[in-house]
């Protein structure tokens, strides 16, 4: 028995949440940078859930303007975080504090 | 396989109704083109051919403004006076961006035409933007912007306080475009169930999407769906509890890149928002309006308190924005029963735009090497100085803090009277409050420029910069439509009041 719609968006929201209080609770900016990317497959699945069980085809046409996004998001994120480090040699959130008042 | 169907459907895309988006991409390559072709010597040219270049897509859009209004490209896309009003506004907004570029980036050994490039790109995304009336074409849109805005925030890359503000405002990005993307799934989701009624194949639409939200008022993830929309939407707007990046961002990114921030993403994200409150979600007003209520009014609090206590400029610009997110939010929550509500919206955003540029202009021309670093103390004495500037100056905080009878006094008229009439009384007071307060820290800033005694913490060994004249010319007409726009508000004016 194949799983049903149900299972398909709870397992979507579940890797949403992971990501989303990844964001908020991790230090290290890689990490940070996987969870959002894991927020973005997590709407990618249920689009594709959806897709396909509702019969509708748009969905599955976003999915490749999603992937072409989260592309050129990565691209850009992980040249700045390596000028960072060159220039503090450190990831670590807590350590990024040259912009407190 | 046949395709005859797919060719039916491209043979009628009018690719001449986006002339404004394609020659402003065309410009962007043509720079790239000229950096490549030109001597070295010639190089520093290239930003004038970017403001050029725009000055002429200004005026042939200036003398083709009325449009056939419509749907094009089956729907992707709705060409109204609305949308020829925002392409001005973003084509204004990313001309004086590069005015302002070619005062900054100069005092940095960083690369020029890329910036020109990226900005025009930007300001081509920021159009097709707020016409899109399908979530597809919307979200694409929005990223073009935010992929963009993360590579300029962090544009002085050996600086630790760009970079890092590139970082933060790339992590809380990425965050409220996923939290808007879930948002989109959700809603279309929900609108493709064939167990609903007025279920859709086309859900992405915003003009099905209205009519399945219509026959289904009270479904759960529709609810919820909407809820991560707006919540994305207003991360761009900077609204309460949204807001969190904007002062570090602000101060760590160049100047001309705050005012593109400050002004063009500010605006894009309140149309965007207009746009979905009126057109899509309308079913759902007795969910949107108490949750934009609260927003526009912890906005309005919040950004005006945290103003109250900054020393360093940009993050005082940036908190004062807040504010001004808030007042359009106020304006935007009035559209769903003042019907020319959406028209003060508008006529806020160009008053805004107006007087957040004098500001950011002048910030720009006294900025030292290190551009994060403008501390209000620095403007001790300007008004003897450097009278013009300090004019200028003087223009834009008074039009932002809403006295008349400059432009941002009749914005904030015509927001006050949209919300009297649709009954918002609590909001108002909170509003006016609002104003008081922002009254407080404009004039401190303007009391620095004209009465302060102290000497300028870093005193200039010769005098202040002056600027170039491409800027002053800038800066005086900006001065001077405040002030028009204050006594005069045109068909602009006849039209927010609904005439």
């Amino acid at each position: 028995m194949s799983p049903s719609l149900d299972a398909y968006v709870l397992l979507s929201a579940a890797l949403f949440a992971i990501g989303f209080f990844g964001v908020l609770v991790r230090r290290n900016t890689l990490v940070i940078f996987m969870c959002l990317e894991l927020m973005l497959a997590a709407a990618t699945l249920a689009l594709v859930a959806f897709s396909r069980f509702n019969n509708t085809e748009d969905g599955d046409v976003f999915v490749f303007f999603i992937l072409t996004v989260a592309a050129a998001e990565v691209a850009v994120g992980l040249a700045i975080i390596v000028a960072l480090f060159r220039r503090k040699q450190t990831i670590q959130v807590d350590h990024l504090d040259s912009l407190k008042h | 396989m046949d395709i005859s169907h797919i060719a039916a459907l491209a043979g009628g895309n009018p690719w001449l109704s986006i002339w404004p988006e394609i020659s402003l991409g065309c410009l962007a390559l043509l720079l790239l083109a000229l950096e490549i072709l030109l001597p070295p010597a010639a190089h520093r040219r290239i930003p004038a051919v970017s403001i050029i270049g725009q000055l002429v897509i200004l005026c042939l859009l200036l003398a083709n403004l009325p449009v056939a209004e419509g749907p094009v490209f089956n729907g992707l896309l709705l060409l109204s006076s609305q949308g020829q009003l925002m392409r001005v506004f973003f084509l204004v907004t990313s001309i004086l961006v590069a005015v302002l570029a070619g005062e900054t980036l100069p005092k940095h050994r960083v690369p020029r035409v890329e910036f020109h490039h990226i900005a025009l790109v930007i300001a081509a995304a920021m159009m097709l933007l707020v016409q899109s009336r399908n979530f597809v074409m919307l979200f694409v849109a929005l990223e073009t912007v935010t992929v963009g805005l993360y590579i300029l925030v962090s544009y002085f890359r050996t600086s630790a306080k760009s970079l890092e503000a590139g970082l933060k405002y790339l992590v809380l990005g990425s965050l409220s475009s996923a939290l808007l993307l879930f948002g989109i799934v959700l809603l279309y989701g929900v609108a493709g169930n064939p167990a609903l009624a007025a279920r859709t194949d086309h859900a992405m639409q915003f003009s099905n999407l209205a009519l399945f939200l219509s026959a289904n008022p009270h479904n759960f993830l529709a609810s919820a769906g909407i809820v991560l929309v707006l919540a994305g939407v207003a991360f761009k707007v900077g609204a309460f509890p949204f807001q969190i990046w904007i002062p570090d961002v602000y101060e760590g990114a160049p100047t001309p890149v705050t005012a593109l921030l400050a002004v063009g993403s500010k605006a894009a994200g309140v149309v965007v928002l207009l746009i979905l409150v009126t057109e899509v979600f309308f079913p759902y007003d007795s969910l949107v309006v108490p949750v934009l209520s609260a927003m526009a009014a912890s906005t309005i609090l919040f950004g005006n308190l945290a103003a109250l206590k900054q020393h360093n400029v940009k993050r005082l610009i940036g908190l004062s924005g807040v504010s001004h997110a808030g007042f359009i939010l106020l304006a935007l929550v009035s559209a769903s029963r003042v019907n020319w509500a959406a028209g003060a919206v508008y006529f806020y955003l160009f008053a805004y735009l107006i007087a957040s540029f004098a500001v950011f202009g002048v910030m720009t021309v006294l900025s030292g090497p290190d551009d994060a670093d403008q501390e209000l103390g620095s403007f001790a004495g300007l008004g003897k100085e450097r009278p013009f500037l300090a004019g200028v100056l003087a223009c834009g905080l008074g039009s932002l803090a809403g006295i008349p009878p400059l432009a941002g006094f009749m914005g904030k008229l015509f927001v006050f009277v949209a919300a009297f009439k649709a009954g918002h009384y609590g909001l108002l007071g909170v509003a006016i409050a609002g104003v008081v307060l922002s009254i407080y820290y404009y004039f401190g800033w303007i009391r620095t420029v004209y009465f302060s005694d102290e000497a300028p913490v870093t005193p200039p060994a010769a005098g202040r910069p002056v600027g170039g004249l491409a800027i002053r010319l800038a800066l005086a007409l900006l001065a001077a439509a405040s002030v028009a726009l204050g006594f005069y508000q045109g068909p602009l004016g006849a039209w927010v009041s609904g005439r």
